[in-house]
């Protein structure tokens, strides 16, 4: 077998003119580990597949934004009460300095956008919950936007689509925050008795007082693959009960597995599932859609 | 010029551009997979380093790691060779924002080229013959309608096709729709693009390429063309220069056109424009290689310019030091690729140890490979081991020399193809040039 150092190096000098080259250098905007396989994801890659790692398929956290901008038609969302923005009811210590950095680290003014646009041509009410704002945190502005969003659609006729990530309440904001799970949950009821539609789609992570209301009281509940979905999080179920869970617990497909949750939907076929489910709502659905 | 060149790929063509590099007092940075940790090409480098598992997937096409690397070592430049990611517009537009030069053409160009549809709409506008068929991309009813106006039989083929798949001959109407269906879906599976368009099957053919060099001054010449066409399954196995089938005037309009079609894109570097040209002499554009051919050596042997150190410094910013008037074909040159597959077993591919290697040797005989005694060819990548490539005043010698040097070359351990070679040869139709690419599908034996 040939050895590494076998053949000997030629004293060749450098041809021609030496021209000073500037060393290879790796943008930091260039790439990421991937959180949950740890290889090397290009960002141009994770942005072309919705933000699923394309070696794991790991459907990592998006802006609520980037999310609206996959599944609505080309501009066709506008957004509605984007002026509602959170005070410190409370004087809470500390809260505001949240608040400031929330916006700053999100470029957004609440944990959650609301709006209408259109599916594929259909028109329907829509809202996404911010990861970078305090983990999309339910406070009284994202309490409030969500009731109006579906006050809205009962008002107009409109299915609504929600996009579901989150903490859970808001604990700067105490009881007003919890208030919000009862608040939205009659909106939802109102808008249900109407006859209209309220998809959700739960994604990483769906907990606390989100899933114990407006998470959970969808007609169609969809998940995204992997995503923790829970009321109180595996760890601190662990350190009250002094068990190991078992592996997958409150995991989406868990869930399914349960009755929980109707359907887990992939984030590049959602567009496609909800235009499904929206056309099957409003009269049919014709062979070429499935 | 570059200090220090990364060579992002394995075998014959890793140790080609290194020789190359050592030559112009280039180091270098040879990278390897797991299966390749004793390879020549890992060996006979300055420096080299492993990048992942045996897959081609986890190590020749692992980007991050070939620019991490490239970053680890400060290497300025990296050399693609040919297949893996010599034709990848983002792995050349990766390059370019880490400051690397990609020894190859711009991404942009890469990519218009990559796009078969849109080279075929490019060339048309540049007045370089195409072959009749669509315009575009055409849904099923519009491809019919152009396949039934251009006659039977049709190819439908892949926008983003290559290595023959996304491609469907169709030869009569009843078989269309069925056909397009298949090619579509095969072309959205392999490209992740189902996006196909249909052209004229022309039937025989002879597949003949012009080889071009183009600096970043416009400075455009061609090294005379290859004719390509003793190919298996669209797969080339041997290759001569010039070929006895062009006229002068042909060759010199051929010429011409190549000319055109790199300046259409402002072409950059080293790069293949491929042409079919029916038994009439009559040529079409057929696709353009944005990269050095496997092939190479033969125009190398002929025109005595070494094709792959030209290319490094026309990559560098050196312009071109002659033009086409210093150009001289001389004599002729032939190519057989030696393969590690056995062709009574339907070519399966073969692995194994070389327990004995005799490579064939006197006057302009070269024989381009990473093979050494004892050395173990693995089962995970393509199966051509070697070229042999011979030069001689003649065609007729060259074909002598051909024979006599392949029976000098021995492989013992692994199933090559050598009495193909010989059997392709001595075949009539090869003999006197008028073969054409069915000839190994009809049979030579």
């Amino acid at each position: 077998m040939i050895k590494r150092n076998q053949f000997r190096k030629p004293k060749n000098k450098l041809e021609g003119s030496v021209k000073d080259f500037s060393l290879p250098k790796i943008s930091e905007n260039l790439c990421c580990n991937c959180p949950s396989c740890k290889k090397i994801v290009f960002f141009e890659d994770l942005k072309n597949n919705l933000g699923v790692c394309p070696i794991c398929s790991k459907h990592l956290r998006i802006k609520a934004r980037e999310r609206i901008q996959y599944i609505a038609d080309e501009n066709s969302f506008v957004e509605m009460f984007e002026d509602l923005k959170s005070k410190n009811i409370l004087q809470f210590p500390d809260y505001d300095d949240k608040l400031k950095n929330a916006q700053i680290q999100s470029k957004e003014s609440e944990g959650v956008i609301t709006g209408v646009c259109k599916i594929l041509g259909i028109d329907c009410c829509i809202f996404s919950m911010e990861p970078l704002f305090m983990m999309g945190s339910m406070g009284v502005i994202v309490g409030e936007k969500i009731t109006r969003l579906f006050e809205y659609a009962q008002k107009n006729n409109m299915s609504v689509i929600g996009f579901t990530v989150s903490g859970g309440a808001r604990m700067q904001e105490g009881m007003m925050s919890l208030m919000q799970m009862a608040k939205i949950s009659a909106a939802v009821k109102k808008h249900g008795e109407k006859g209209l539609l309220y998809i959700a789609v739960l994604c990483d992570p769906t907990s606390g007082g989100v899933t114990a209301s407006f998470a959970m009281s969808a007609d169609i509940i969809a998940a995204e693959p992997d995503a923790l979905i829970c009321f109180a999080g595996p760890r601190v179920i662990e350190q009250t009960i002094r068990q190991k869970l078992p592996s997958g617990f409150q995991k989406a497909e868990f869930l399914l597995e349960k009755g929980f949750v109707d359907i887990i939907v992939k984030r590049t076929e959602q567009k496609k599932f909800l235009f499904n489910m929206l056309r099957l709502n409003s009269g049919g659905l014709k062979d070429d859609c499935l | 010029m570059f200090h220090k060149i990364l060579i992002a790929n394995r075998g014959e063509i890793a140790v080609r551009i290194i020789r190359a590099c050592k030559e112009m007092g280039i180091a270098t940075v040879a990278v390897y997979s797991l299966a390749d940790r004793d390879a020549l090409h890992a060996s006979l480098s300055d420096e080299s380093y492993c990048i992942g598992g045996n897959k081609v997937s986890e190590s020749y096409l692992n980007m991050s790691a070939i620019l991490t690397i490239a970053q680890a070592t400060g290497a300025g430049a990296i050399h693609p060779g040919y297949g893996l990611l010599s034709e990848n517009a983002k792995f050349a537009s990766l390059c370019e924002k880490c400051n690397i030069k990609f020894i190859g053409p711009s991404a942009e160009v890469i990519s218009k080229m990559g796009d078969k549809d849109q080279a075929r709409r490019i060339m048309k506008n540049a007045d370089v013959p195409v072959i009749q068929g669509s315009d575009g991309v055409a849904s099923n009813d519009e491809a019919f309608k152009i396949a039934k106006k251009t006659g039977f039989p049709v190819l439908i083929k892949a926008r983003s096709g290559g290595g023959g798949k996304g491609i469907r001959r169709v030869d009569k109407e009843t078989d269309f729709e069925k056909a397009f269906l298949i090619a579509s879906n095969e072309a959205q599976a392999a490209f992740s693009d189902n996006a196909v368009y249909v052209e004229k099957f022309l039937h025989p053919v002879k597949h003949i390429e012009m080889q071009i060099i183009r600096d970043h001054f416009g400075n455009v010449v061609t090294l005379g063309e290859r004719d390509c066409s003793v190919q298996r399954n669209n797969q080339k196995q041997i290759e001569e220069s010039p070929s006895i089938f062009l006229d002068s005037k042909t060759r010199e309009r051929m010429a011409e056109d190549a000319v055109k079609a790199t300046k259409a894109v402002d072409y950059r570097g080293v790069g293949t424009i491929e042409f079919l040209v029916d038994k009439d002499g009559k040529y079409y554009f057929m696709e353009m290689n944005t990269r050095l051919q496997v092939e190479h050596p033969v125009s190398e042997m002929v025109t005595g310019i070494d094709i792959v150190k030209w290319q490094i410094r026309v990559a560098a910013g050196i312009p071109l030091a002659f033009s086409q008037k210093d150009v001289k074909v001389f004599g002729h040159a032939i190519e057989c690729r030696i393969n590690a597959e056995n062709p009574d077993k339907n070519f399966m591919p073969s692995a194994g140890r070389v327990t004995l290697l005799h490579i064939p040797g006197g006057p302009w005989v070269r024989f381009d490979t990473a093979l050494f005694q004892d050395y173990f060819v693995p089962p995970f990548y393509d199966s051509m081991i070697g070229k042999l490539i011979v030069h001689a005043a003649t065609r007729e010698e060259a074909i002598r020399k051909m024979k006599a040097s392949l029976c000098e070359l021995v492989i013992e351990g692994i199933d090559y193809n050598k009495d193909l070679l010989m059997d392709i040869l001595s075949n009539s139709e090869f003999e006197d040039g008028t073969y054409t690419t069915d000839l190994v599908a009809r049979g030579v034996r």
